[in-house]
């Protein structure tokens, strides 16, 4: 049964993701990305890493496509935007891209294919304490400095964000 | 047994019994707010006032069914659908007793966070879908304060799971056989009652849904049974954060043998939600600046300490 | 889930490779930044993706801490993006990305 939940959800991710690049409309295509990212989440969860899954749908769909909504919404794009959007897709731009992500994923599954034995998931659960023991043991190193660059990201967002602020205050 | 999970048989009756108890909590929330503040509440429908919340359901659903004309149709119906549905889903992992729990995971915690990061989307489309000035306002500062809340609400989870070890709630409510983790982690019980209540935005933190601020704020542009359902998932939202405040402090299902466990949840569930409405009564408004520096500048570190000290406590006693 | 699942680890991996693909096609034809902003959010999922597909084959932790890594990272990666997002907004009052194709000013 997980099987086919695999693919049921591996096919909507795809579909959804396709959909969310393709569409003129920019809270649209967030919407669609939400969906790609619950439909790996649910992929995690089969997988066996629950944990993954949670962080999934906590930080990326609820943090960080929330705040792409934020910029969205302030930006106040409208209907001019939607036909501006419709004029820079035309047909005749998807031929070379198209071209070059066939090629790639030809590439790419050469590679793959080239393993002889069968590599099986089982989904034995790997749950939270594994990962907090794994990163607060091997991968500490790895932790900090992660803090340091949400420290350098928390900055920068500050200063591009002050700027702004006081361009307005001026006019 | 059989090889099927006999909790499969507890969705339906969970989620029938939300949702009636949200609608019982329309007409009971208005009763006491009537009591707290010297007047009557409803009184005229039924015996004292009873059937408000049917009248109410009946009005909302005789109503227009009615979408703005220069709006976003599909995100204006989808934004009620997923707030009364994000909510409704945090009910799979709430323990109403030992054995009476839908889903047992071991990530149940980190489940409800992540659905309360799913509402953040529903108060985010209603405001943009509305076409209408104050609701994108009100959306974008509703839900600026829902995502800076649930920081501190994951955060003051974390002494309650250091003290018992697991992100199960069943795990939890176990932990606690001796002694409710109110006493040991009331900073954390603290926090998340304030976290929890700005998560549902209800007074104190109703800001930016209030009547007479930006004239009811993301939910301006509806009507009819869409404004409906976002009330039901309000509701649902308040009754949810009661449970889980039971479960992670006071103790879920525990209680004197003489009753059996999940009537002591109903017990105690109904006591916090008395304590919500208290709130309400009582508490004035602060400014929306207000609000977001209480957050950011007093609560992050208290629940950044009450993580440290609770740490610190639990590797010293393990020693 | 008790009991073997028996997904093929090559299975996922093609998985992760469409949808990476699928966000590469997402930046190559799409001029509006916040578009090409999620396909590359999509493109990073997909790599978390392999990640923690490796990491559930041999059964050990450290795929999902990469995937927390890549988490960081991208959080860190759009908090900066969309605030030079709204500056190119205010400044050359468009979002398409061929405006601010000069080195200076």
């Amino acid at each position: 049964m997980g099987y086919w939940l695999f693919w049921i959800a591996g096919g909507i991710a795809i579909l959804s993701a396709f959909a969310a690049i393709t569409r003129m409309n920019a809270s649209h295509a967030l919407i669609y990305l939400v969906i790609t990212l619950l439909s790996i989440a649910v992929i995690f969860f089969l997988l066996g890493a629950p944990f993954a899954a949670a962080l999934e749908i906590v930080i990326y769909a609820g943090a960080i496509v929330v705040l792409f909504l934020f910029v969205v919404m302030m930006l106040n794009l409208g209907r001019r935007a939607v036909e501006r959007e419709r004029q820079w897709l035309l047909p005749g731009i998807w031929v070379i891209p198209a071209i070059m992500a066939g090629a790639l994923f030809i590439v790419l599954g050469i590679a793959l294919s080239g393993s002889e034995h069968e590599a099986v998931i089982e989904g034995t659960m790997v749950g939270p304490k594994e990962v907090g023991r794994s990163l607060l043991g091997p991968y500490i190193l790895g932790v900090e400095l992660a803090a340091v660059l949400l420290l350098a990201a928390l900055v920068g967002a500050f200063h591009l964000g002050r700027r702004y602020i006081e361009e307005r205050r001026e006019k | 047994m059989f090889g099927v999970d006999w909790s499969y048989l507890l969705i339906l009756p969970i989620v029938l019994g939300a949702l009636v108890a949200a609608l019982v909590l329309v007409w009971w929330e208005r009763r006491v707010l009537g009591w707290f503040q010297d007047r009557l509440g409803p009184n005229r429908v039924g015996w004292f006032g009873v059937l408000q919340a049917l009248a109410d359901v009946i009005k909302l659903v005789t109503k227009d069914d009615w979408v703005p004309p220069f709006g976003d149709r599909i995100l204006f119906i989808l934004a009620p659908v997923i707030v009364a549905g994000a909510m409704l889903m945090s009910f799979v992992v709430v323990p109403l007793d030992a054995h009476l729990i839908i889903a047992d995971t071991n990530i149940a915690l980190l489940w409800f966070l992540a659905m309360s990061s799913l509402a953040v989307y529903g108060v985010l489309l209603a405001g943009l879908a509305s076409n209408n000035k104050y609701a994108l306002l009100g959306g974008l500062r509703s839900a600026a304060q829902m995502v800076t809340y649930e920081v501190f609400m994951g955060l003051s989870l974390l002494g309650v799971v250091m003290l018992s070890g697991s992100f199960s709630l069943k795990d939890v409510v176990e932990a606690q056989e001796e002694m409710w983790f109110c006493i040991p982690q009331f900073v954390g019980l603290v926090i998340f009652v304030i976290a929890g209540l700005a998560e549902t935005h209800r007074l104190p933190f109703d800001l930016p849904e209030a009547e007479h601020e930006l004239t009811a704020g993301f939910h301006t542009e509806y009507s009819g049974m869409k404004f409906g359902l976002i009330m039901a998932g309000e509701y649902l939202a308040l009754i949810l954060v009661s449970c889980l405040i039971v479960v992670l402090f006071f103790g879920g299902w525990l209680g004197p043998g003489f009753l059996p466990g999940f009537v002591w949840f109903g017990i105690k569930v109904v006591l916090v939600i008395n304590f919500f409405i208290l709130l309400r009564a009582a508490i004035p408004r602060p400014r929306y600046d207000q609000l977001m520096s209480l957050g950011w500048k007093i609560l992050l570190p208290l629940s950044l300490l009450n993580i440290l000290v609770s740490g610190a406590v639990v590797l010293w006693m393990a020693s | 889930m008790e009991g073997p699942l028996g997904i093929p680890l090559e299975h996922v991996l093609y998985l992760a490779i469409t949808l990476f693909l699928i966000g590469v096609v997402g930046i190559l034809i799409r001029r509006n930044v916040i578009f090409i902003l999620l396909s590359l959010e999509l493109m990073m999922n997909a790599s978390a993706l392999a990640f923690v597909a490796a990491g559930a084959y041999w059964q050990e932790a450290d795929g999902q801490v990469m995937f927390m890594f890549i988490l960081a990272l991208a959080a860190a990666e759009v908090a900066v993006a969309l605030g030079l997002v709204v500056q190119l907004a205010r400044r050359f009052r468009t979002l398409d990305i061929d405006a601010a194709s000069e080195m200076t000013g």
